[in-house]
């Protein structure tokens, strides 16, 4: 098939699955009842209602807020961690990485209730504390924690963005800078981090998304407070009305798509430049590792105090808690020490398929997606053209619907589109609502790996007589495989945490360790959901540790 | 538990091939000898097209794992193997109502701790009528028009922390409470903590129905507001908070989930308010649209039946009838606060509470009372 009917139809396809369940959003927005509903007629009573409410509007400034605030903390961490762990010869920086990312596929829920256990009112470490020191100076119910905490946890995101862009680069660039004497410092902010501002702007772009639709965060730790964000403001508009309202959600929705198309604009801008980060050049290089001289041990310090206030404190709180049946004031905790959260864990059928059925969704089905968007980024790859420019607004809009309502959209379409409906609960259903949800993130780190792939390699292949096919198998791809990799392992750790997106495609037998989180930390069981996500991080992070060893290559 | 349910996606071997067969043929020729006693004779009917269906399939906002003896039960009582889906009552509603409008049919039976949906959907016309034959049984507000049945008696309880509760400060019900809070709101500033009437369904209905079992509730809710009560959308974060000493009393708490919890944190106590206590139930339904609707009598009925029931009391979701034993039943309850219980009735009643304007002066109310 010619290339550019290929690059058409990749491209139409994806459009079709993104358009589908928007337009149903956007349809519903302008009618009285569910859209299935026969006596359903067109009105704008739910603009007029949501437009109205003065919850809305705390709601969305709360969520703004958020999001700049996350925004800004997550991207220069982010950066920074990827510079230290990926440029130079900081110590440790190779076991560091696995356990970095907990905070990717640790479900938001479980990671805040870890804060509560450790830094809350009465958490062992502000008991502690107040023991020592006298009254905590930390409230993690207020609203600057709540960034805090989101900004930190979310640093890992721009980590992985980074950290592959950096890869990619040669270290003859760093080499000239260090030679010429600046130290490590002006290094990485002079030289390394301008060399990825695409991967920034990216990871910049959509970390401020996911602030639109944080959930398990402002749930726990906003609750005490009745904080309002978008995604909690659904709940109360469902309640206030008694019954779920689908058009009111549907304003919601088309409020949110309204602040992501400027920002994809945004995006394209600070992309418009392009060109000035070709990095991937005809010839060879040798990379070589900053040194970080006396340097060496105050990077080492400042990765552990992020590692101290992002993944440890809120990671002892939950190992403690599955060991204990209670705690708090009061209670001795070697009087409450048990094994019975695990034994009960191990019990139970349904967290055995949910571990089994997660793996597998997240490493087959993650492979999957990525050869998705590997085939998507391709049909956009050195294609200018309306379709590769509406295509690059398109990818962002399926993550402006917050999960639960992107959830109910991809139900819906299961559900009434006949031809899918016999796929409707299966684990196939399942993938490609991930798969679809995730695709802004996923196709952004493979497209940014492309955009560092010289044209001159390309050409070469051309002037000796390769079709464009050929040269994108054979040239290009080889040469994205580290972007592959590392868009292979985001997917995983995202899948292993995602499931609101499917909440209504999951069965009995699809059950996956997101929703079994949920569904039991609803009916109370906490000491199971704490035994359960302490088994998911050690299953994760053995696993990472495993594949890094075993010559899974992330450096490039 | 959920036995067999990955199934539908596994290539089915020889052997279980076989397996269901024999199955088969063994259950076949068993249908007659299951009539339970004192069921109409026709009813070995339902039975065999039951069989023939093959599985039923419940939509239930009853965790998996408190359900599992009752599916693994029904499923070695009658060789029909339960689909269970453990869903939120929203996510239940949503999937529902979706379904049944589409040509792909939906659940056998739904079964829901959200008795003002389940009444609204029954009204909306998606349930069928059917008299089943444990309706003498049940308490009468528990069943409606012969479409939703009450399946279990569960108290809604405040819970506290013993440990830390300021020496010598007691209270028994609700008027008590609110006193107590009133005379110490200092000491018991975001010490006290509830469903959110404003997020969370569950915790709207209940506070409503305070108010209609005795108006001078409000006088508690005025207090809570003194006390600058937290108020929270799930009971998990309520009794967790309340058991490490974050917060001391939980108001309004099944007393299913302060079952489970106590017993693995003795410092929780219980407390059924000595006024009056709300009763909750959990409602199921036979949907008009279920693909199997022979099972889903059959499982409907063993629900109410005295055996099902037996096995709701053991997993500690409180038997609604009058001749199960143990502690978590009707009858233990009735024992403890006999006249002063007041069912949540399963009927239209609850549909008035579903009614915008009526919600939104509720809710006006509310506020008012919560503020400083």
């Amino acid at each position: 098939m010619p290339i550019g009917i290929m690059r058409r139809l990749v491209l139409a396809i994806m459009g079709l699955m993104i358009l589908a369940p928007i337009g149903i959003m956007v349809y519903q927005s302008f009618l009285d009842a569910p859209f299935f509903d026969a006596n359903a007629k067109f009105s704008l009573w739910a603009y007029r209602f949501v437009l109205a409410e003065p919850d809305f509007w705390k709601a969305l400034t709360t969520t703004a807020l958020l999001a700049v605030g996350m925004t800004a903390i997550a991207v220069p961490l982010g950066a920074l961690l990827a510079f230290l762990i990926t440029r130079t010869d900081m110590p440790g920086r190779s076991w560091v990485e696995p356990l970095l990312l907990v905070p990717i596929f640790l479900s938001p829920l479980v990671l805040a209730f870890g804060y509560v256990v450790s830094m809350g009112p009465v958490g062992f470490i502000t008991v502690w504390w107040k023991s020592a020191f006298g009254s905590e100076f930390w409230n993690i119910y207020s609203f600057s924690a709540l960034i805090l905490i989101a900004g930190l946890t979310h640093a890992p995101h721009v980590y992985l963005y980074a950290s592959s862009a950096l890869r990619a680069l040669p270290g003859d660039l760093e080499e000239a800078a260090r030679m010429t004497g600046a130290t490590p410092r002006r290094v990485a902010s002079d030289v390394s981090i301008p060399m990825i501002r695409p991967a920034l702007a990216f990871s910049g772009v959509l970390i401020f998304f996911l602030g639109f639709e944080v959930f398990g965060l402002p749930l726990i730790l906003g609750d005490p407070q009745g904080l309002l964000v978008l995604s909690t403001y659904l709940y109360k508009l469902t309640n206030k009305l008694g019954v779920p309202s689908y058009q009111l959600m549907a304003v919601v929705v088309m409020v949110i798509l309204l602040i992501a198309l400027p920002l994809v604009l945004l995006q394209r801008i600070l992309l418009r430049t392009a060109q000035r980060y070709v990095s991937v050049r005809g010839k060879a290089v040798r990379t070589n590792l900053v040194r970080l001289g006396q340097w060496r041990w105050p990077a080492f310090g400042l990765i552990a105090i992020w590692f101290i206030g992002t993944v440890l404190i809120p990671m002892m709180g939950l190992i403690l808690r599955s060991f204990v049946s209670s705690w708090g004031l009061g209670i001795n905790l070697f009087d409450v020490l048990t094994l019975d959260n695990y034994v009960e864990l191990f019990d139970d059928t349904e967290v055995v398929h949910a571990i089994i059925n997660t793996v597998l969704i997240a490493t087959v089905g993650g492979a999957l997606s990525v050869g998705c968007y590997v085939l998507i980024a391709l049909a956009q790859h050195r294609w200018r053209s309306g379709w590769t420019r509406i295509s690059d607004y398109l990818v962002m809009l399926p993550r402006a619907m917050p999960g639960v309502v992107a959830g109910l959209a991809i139900f819906w379409i299961f559900l009434f589109v006949t031809p899918l409906t016999p796929l409707r609960t299966t684990l196939f259903a399942v993938w490609i609502a991930y798969t679809l949800v995730w695709l802004a993130y996923g196709l952004r780190l493979v497209q940014s790996s492309l955009l560092q792939v010289a044209p001159e390699l390309e050409e070469a292949a051309r002037v000796v007589g390769a079709k464009e096919g050929r040269a994108m198998r054979d040239i290009t791809l080889p040469l994205i495989k580290n972007g592959m990799v590392a868009a292979w392992m985001l997917i995983v750790l995202i899948f292993v945490r995602e499931y609101s997106t499917a909440v209504y495609l999951l069965g009995p037998g699809t059950e996956v360790i997101g929703s079994l989180v949920v569904s039991r930390w609803g009916g109370g069981a906490v000491d199971l959901v704490t035994a359960l996500s302490c088994v998911n991080v050690v299953l994760i992070t053995v696993g990472l540790l495993v594949a890094i060893r075993s010559g899974v290559k992330l450096h490039g | 538990m959920k036995s067999g349910s990955k199934r539908h996606f596994a290539p089915v071997s020889r052997r279980a091939f076989v397996g269901a067969l024999v199955g088969a043929a063994f259950f076949a020729s068993a249908a007659e000898a299951q009539v339970p006693a004192g069921y109409p004779a026709d009813y070995a009917k339902i039975i065999e097209d039951a069989k023939k269906e093959g599985s039923v399939k419940v939509y239930a906002t009853t965790d998996a794992k408190a359900a599992s003896p009752l599916i693994k039960d029904f499923e070695a009582l009658y060789g029909i193997k339960v689909e269970y889906n453990d869903l939120n009552s929203t996510e239940l509603y949503n999937r529902f109502i979706a379904e049944s409008a589409s040509s792909s049919g939906t659940a056998d039976v739904t079964w829901s701790s959200a008795p003002d949906l389940q009444v609204k959907l029954v009204a909306d016309g998606l349930a069928v009528a059917y008299a089943s034959p444990e309706v003498d049984k049940l308490p009468k507000w528990a069943v409606f028009n012969n479409q939703a049945y009450g399946t279990t008696y569960e108290p809604m309880v405040i819970v506290y922390n013993k440990s830390q509760m300021p020496a010598g400060d007691t209270f028994t019900d609700h008027t008590s409470l609110a006193k107590l809070l009133t005379a110490k709101a200092d000491v018991y500033k975001g010490k006290v903590t509830a469903y959110d009437p404003e997020r969370s369904g569950v915790g709207f209905l209940m506070m409503n129905r305070d108010v209609v079992a005795d108006p001078k509730v409000w006088d508690l809710f005025n207090a809570f507001g003194k006390a600058e009560s937290k108020y929270y959308t799930s009971a998990g974060a309520m009794i967790e908070k309340v058991g490490s000493g974050e917060h001391l009393i939980a108001y309004n708490i099944f007393a299913s989930y302060a079952a489970l919890q106590t017993k693995k944190n003795p410092n929780l106590g219980v407390i059924y308010p000595s006024d009056f206590t709300l009763v909750a139930t959990r409602v199921a339904f036979i949907p008009t649209k279920a693909n199997h609707p022979n099972a889903g009598k059959l499982f409907l009925d063993y629900l109410l039946s005295k055996r099902g029931q037996t096995i709701v009391a053991k997993a500690e979701l409180f038997s609604i009838r009058d001749d199960v034993e143990g502690a978590a039943t009707a009858k233990a309850v009735n024992e403890k606060i006999g006249a002063t219980a007041r069912p949540i009735p399963v009927s239209n009643e609850l549909l008035g509470t579903l009614e915008q304007s009526k919600r939104l002066e509720f809710l006006n109310k509310w506020q008012a009372s919560q503020k400083k």
